[in-house]
């Protein structure tokens, strides 16, 4: 039953070799085998976006992968996104705006901002509603979330 | 610093590690030797159990325990007990897993643990549960029809309480009225849906016997009561601890059957236990709230002054009555006359048990309903005597020189006295804020283009926070760095931050030197928890007291050390000195250190630079709020778009406005979605149709306005910082501001919006039929 593969995958820059069960889902080898707890399962059926992940740039969603197609993949997850002490200006301007109450959607939220903004400079707002419209968060109302984006957009040299 | 720290948008202390993916929830916690749990739940809304063999599923690879409520307990197994009880309330409790008939979908029957999640479930698919399914009662009219399926024998015609209460004389009211408009409101079920399940995680210290749980909740030290009583061991052996929680809103301040049935497992196991809910389980077995029939009746002089209400409320309180199932309903009758002059008023709650999860608070607990019912109802009374809605209100809401207001209401949880507040004030300033003249000048030429723009207004008031208590521990170490401990609970609400404010704007000191910790039972024995709006009133109270304390404290250690008498220190950027003598001063650490055990400290004063305090008030404030939103609804397809939304808030003094402005969007945010969206549907077997998020719509970016604020600052004359709680008014004003818009775009046509949500379909049907009525 328990069918195990061997992977090899690069994550935040490291690579990492490992046997996973077949059924074993991306979400739960990122969070439960590399220990990179910031990624979070908010529904395990593709819907909220919490578990959102970058895999060779394109945002996935990670509870609907089975690791073992993550195989040669370079993945990145939030914990990637800081440079040591220094926040990500993308995190910065969460910080600042008050993108975020509880933070459990954040992490899938910050990777895909990451991902709009290198593709959009200077978006409209409701271009950032779009981009937004696959993360669900609970607390804010994402009114603060699209301020954020704003001001990264802004903090973001790129 | 000092005196400026309260008021200010401080970015808050939690974020980093939540922005950085470094937040500890409790599914993040990780012990070595951790086995996993997995529910084996109810397929059937309604059945016996006739049997329940486990043998093959004890037997599957993996599995190291199973266990029924009879393997658990024998002989008498303890229920969970209903924490606010009204009289009358018959016997209807929840066994910790069913007894011997299951009465929702969803209910735990029996627990599986084994080494991984998945070998558990593996495992429940052998488990064999003999059910004769029974005729579920999926609405509150089935279950109180005669001949009705009896859920539970000791209530025997499915009303579990029913009481009344009220003020002045309503029959003299009604009597001699000019009008008299009446309708019934019906608010659909749904419920907080946090994006973080529930979670729990426990272990048993094989030394000291110590269990310790980690939680996903909201109220650790009455978890660890419940759990010691439940489990018939002392509290002092438990150790409840709240990591960072994503999400609350209400529904996780409860006993679940999995809080004590996880630490139990572990006991039985001698391994760590855990269980992280997931989605499906979530909807299923969470709490639900909202779902009332509201009948309601206003009596009204001819010029429009009230003369008295009268409501009955039936609530759908699914298939038992668990820790606070009564506080929905009892805060909804005692919250329906609001801010408005009404002196008689009568009430009758109606209780109705039906085979769903059970009923309890959710963000507003009884607010959200009682004010729809009511803010649509004056705005069909206007209508009906053709008065502006803004100006009926106008004409009925309690003026400032009535505060404080005694309404004579009381609720399980507290009186309702209005203790501070200029309400006419705020409503003009909403009214100003959303240009209100201007805009029905606008709807008028626009409605001739066959544009269908409409405008809602919701006047409330708020129960802003509840007793008994709240404590907080300030203490100064060594290092002049300062700590602070607390029983409070937060799920994501910046608490942390608005009591380091607290701190700051006492001692002087910067906020990077103060850290503050929360709900964990072995750091202060005492705690209420996070709920109810409660956090600025309660823990921010027991913070400022305590950081006075300890200030007085260091003052008079630096007049013993200065060798002046107290009156001549004075405290400057947290350091003491003498009046006037800068360089005779004495530093926080200096002064933390002096003051320790074998410090040099005066005479008789008890070691040690720290104070705890515990705030204790049964006396809750009021916040205020009007909210204005403007929609438009789309003629063909019954799609409403929110154009504007105005906010209005008076809680009372603010220690950190962006903290505030981001719980009145996150409310809102609330309000809006089930006011448009949000349903917990049953079919009628009692299975659930909305169990995953894609059939549960919860608002997207795309589905919420950008909300324009205001405030006013009425200090609380009830708590030393004069707060009042807004963590509940967005989603209590949210939801009735949209069904008032959105009538008012298409009242032309006849329609009336009785019941929510308004799903572009519902908003076309009722359309249809109006016009069909007309024609
Ligand atoms: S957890 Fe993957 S989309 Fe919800
Ligand atoms: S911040 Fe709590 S879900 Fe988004």
């Amino acid at each position: 039953m328990d069918n195990e593969r061997n992977i090899d995958v690069t994550v935040n820059g490291r690579s990492h070799s490992a046997n996973v069960p077949a059924r074993r889902r991306l979400s739960e080898f990122i969070r439960d085998d590399l220990g990179l707890t910031g990624t979070h399962v908010g529904c395990e059926h593709g819907v909220c976006g919490t578990c959102t992940v970058q895999l060779d740039g394109e945002t996935v969603r990670s509870c609907l992968m089975f690791a073992v197609q993550a195989d040669g993949a370079e993945i990145m997850t939030v914990e990637g996104l800081a440079d040591g002490g220094a926040l990500h200006p993308i995190q910065e301007a969460f910080w600042q705006e008050h993108g975020l109450q509880c933070g459990f959607c954040t992490p899938g939220i910050l990777m895909t901002v990451h991902e709009f903004l290198l593709e959009n400079k200077g978006p409209l707002e409701e271009e950032i509603r779009h981009a937004l419209s696959g993360n669900l968060c609970r607390c804010t109302g994402y009114q603060n979330i699209v301020k954020a984006v704003e001001t990264a957009d802004r903090l973001w040299e790129r | 610093m000092g005196a400026t720290m309260i008021g200010e948008r401080v970015k808050r202390l939690e974020d980093p590690r939540l922005l950085t993916g470094e937040g500890g929830f409790v599914d993040d916690i990780q012990l070595p030797n951790t086995l996993h749990a997995a529910f084996l739940r109810s397929p059937h809304g309604n059945a016996r159990i006739r049997g329940i063999d486990l043998s093959a599923a004890r037997a599957a690879p993996g599995v190291v325990d199973a266990f029924s409520l009879s393997d658990g307990w024998p002989d008498a197994p303890p229920t969970i007990p209903v924490l606010a009880p009204v009289d009358g309330l018959l016997p209807c409790p929840q066994y910790l897993l069913a007894r011997d008939q299951v009465r929702y979908v969803g209910e735990a029957v029996a627990v599986i643990v084994a080494e991984s999640r998945d070998l558990a479930e593996d495992a429940m698919e052998l488990a064999e549960v003999d059910y004769e399914p029974l005729p579920a009662i999926a609405t509150m009219e089935s279950g109180m029809a005669s001949g009705a399926e009896v859920l539970h024998d000791t209530v025997p015609d499915n009303v579990a309480v029913r009481w009344t209460q009220g003020i002045g004389d309503v029959a003299e009211a009604f009597d001699g009225a000019a009008h008299v408009v009446s309708d019934t409101f019906r608010m659909q079920r749904y419920t907080g849906v946090p994006m973080e399940g529930r979670g729990t995680l426990a272990t048993q210290d094989p030394v000291n016997g110590e269990l310790t749980v980690w939680t996903s909740g909201q109220w650790p030290h009455t978890q660890r009561a419940l759990t010691a009583a439940l489990l018939g061991l002392e509290e002092k052996s438990i150790r409840v601890i709240q990591p960072e929680v994503g999400g609350g809103f209400g529904v996780k301040v409860e006993l679940y059957p999995e809080d004590v049935l996880i630490p139990f497992a572990a006991l039985r196991v001698g391994r760590p236990v855990k269980w992280i809910e997931d989605r499906r389980e979530h909807m299923l077995t969470v709490v639900h709230a909202r779902e009332m029939d509201i009948d309601l009746s206003v009596a009204l002089e001819a010029d429009g002054t009230i003369r008295g209400m009268r409501c009955r409320l039936l609530s759908d309180q699914g298939g038992y009555f668990r820790t606070l199932g009564t506080v929905n309903p009892s805060l909804a009758i005692t919250s329906v006359p609001g801010p408005y002059r009404i002196e008689n008023y009568e009430g009758e709650v109606v209780c109705v048990l039906t085979n769903k999860s059970p009923s309890s608070p959710y963000r507003g607990a009884g607010g959200p309903e009682a004010v729809f019912a009511r803010e649509r109802l004056f705005d069909m009374a206007a209508r009906e005597i053709g008065m502006d809605p803004a100006a009926f209100r106008e004409k009925n809401i309690l003026p400032a020189d009535a505060m404080p207001y005694d309404t004579g209401l009381v609720s399980v949880e507290s009186t309702v006295v209005f203790d501070s507040g200029d309400f006419p004030a705020g409503l003009q300033r909403a009214l100003d804020a959303i240009d209100y003249a201007g805009f029905r000048a606008e709807q008028a030429r626009d409605r001739e283009q066959g544009r269908l723009r409409g405008l809602g207004i919701c006047v409330y008031t708020q129960m802003a926070s509840v007793g008994p208590y709240e404590s907080a521990e300030v203490r100064v170490d060594g290092g002049g760095k300062v700590a602070v401990v607390s029983g409070a609970a937060p799920q994501g609400q910046g608490t942390g931050t608005a009591l380091a404010q607290v701190v700051a704007d006492q001692l002087e000191v910067p906020l990077d030197q103060i850290t503050v910790t929360f709900a964990d039972t072995a750091r202060i024995p005492f705690g209420v928890g996070t709920y109810a709006s409660r956090n600025a009133v309660m823990a921010g109270s027991a913070t400022l007291v305590a950081s006075e304390r300890v200030r007085d404290k260091a003052i008079a250690v630096a007049a013993h050390l200065l060798e002046a008498s107290e009156a001549d220190v004075e405290w400057h950027e947290g350091t003491a000195r003498l009046k006037g003598v800068a360089e005779k001063s004495h530093t926080l650490a200096e002064l933390a250190q002096a003051a320790g055990p074998g410090g040099n400290r005066p005479e008789g004063m008890e070691p040690g630079l720290e104070i705890r305090h515990y705030f204790e008030t049964l006396d809750a404030p009021f916040a205020f709020g009007v909210h204005i939103a403007e929609v438009e609804v789309e003629p063909e397809t019954g799609d409403v778009d929110i154009k504007r939304y105005v906010a209005f808030s008076d809680c009372g003094r603010l220690i950190n406005p962006m903290i505030v402005e981001g719980q009145i969007v996150g409310g809102i945010a609330q309000g809006v979605g089930g006011a448009l969206l949000e349903e917990l549907v049953y079919d009628e077997d009692g299975q659930m149709l909305s169990a995953n998020l894609a059939d549960y719509q919860l608002p997207t970016s795309l589905d919420l306005p950008n909300v324009e604020i205001s405030h006013e600052e009425s200090p609380s004359p009830l708590n030393p910082l004069g707060a009042k709680g807004i963590g509940e008014g967005g989603a209590i004003a949210g939801h009735a501001v949209i069904a008032n818009a959105v009538e008012d775009a298409i009242a032309h046509t006849g329609a009336r919006v009785r019941e929510t949500p308004l799903r572009p379909a519902a908003v076309w049907k009722l359309m249809q039929e109006a016009g069909a009525a007309s024609s």
